[in-house]
């Protein structure tokens, strides 16, 4: 839930004062949940809303449209959209392995640590698996379109930051 | 026929289930011919797969989801019962 929520609001330390404030809230809700969503994402629902009105209140607006950056593989491709240089098969990719001094576990988080906010929420509330993805749009108040491309940019940034690690090449 | 890029653009629609049938035969008949592209849709499944891995971060996820829910479920009842 820090994780998540520091996405948001960029600050650990105002991260965890707002999952304490989210437990307050669900602790003095919870009487009233009446059980017609997952428990799971009515607390992120409370978490995420109280992340944004702080970030807002802090000077941050936190925007979860699409966020207009370029598409992380366009230069990857000639004119007729092939590739310019051809991925190759990540041979014996586990989890430990370390590659340049870390695990590649390691790498993965880091590279999760440097997504923009709304792509990191998405990711993150995704790739937990508790949560549907109608559950996921509700949440973030986004629309599932708009959550699809999120999750691919989100992937594609990660999966771009390994291949640089694994190959030794960037991209 | 599929360009690479067209490929690259829906694999994470392909890697969740979310292409329709011929869109998915579409991508898989490029990807038979492909390997490059055979090559990036495994990687955007293992990035899938370690992102699912880094999460949550302490090490006994669902003792502690369980704890909590079973807390929330007696404090639910309490407060439903007027406790």
């Amino acid at each position: 839930m820090v994780r998540m929520c520091t996405g948001i609001v960029r600050n650990r330390a105002t991260a965890e004062e707002i999952v304490q404030d989210t437990w307050v809230a669900v602790l003095n809700g919870i009487s009233g949940f009446e059980g017609r969503s997952p428990l799971a994402g009515w607390i992120f629902a409370i978490l995420v809303n109280k992340a944004r009105s702080r970030a807002v209140r802090d000077g941050r607006t936190v925007s979860f449209d699409g966020e207009g950056e370029d598409d992380g593989l366009a230069a990857a491709f000639d004119g007729r959209g092939r590739w310019k240089d051809m991925p190759e098969l990540w041979e014996n990719l586990t989890p430990e392995r370390i590659v340049e001094g870390r695990s590649i576990l390691a790498h993965v988080t880091a590279a999760i640590e440097t997504l923009p906010p709304a792509q990191r929420s998405v990711l993150i509330l995704r790739a937990g698996q508790e949560l549907k993805s109608s559950e996921v749009c509700a949440i973030l108040a986004i629309t599932e379109d708009n959550m699809r491309v999120l999750l691919h940019r989100a992937r594609l940034s990660v999966r771009n930051a390994l291949d640089a690690v694994i190959a030794g090449k960037g991209l | 026929m599929l360009s690479c890029k067209e490929v690259a653009e829906r694999a994470s629609a392909l890697i969740d289930g979310e292409l329709g049938v011929f869109e998915a035969l579409q991508m898989r008949l490029h990807l038979a011919m492909c390997k490059g592209c055979g090559a990036f849709i495994g990687q955007m499944r293992t990035t899938r797969d370690l992102t699912q891995r880094t999460l949550p971060l302490d090490n006994q996820p669902d003792a502690e989801g369980a704890r909590i829910s079973a807390i929330l479920s007696r404090l639910h009842a309490t407060k439903q019962s007027g406790g």
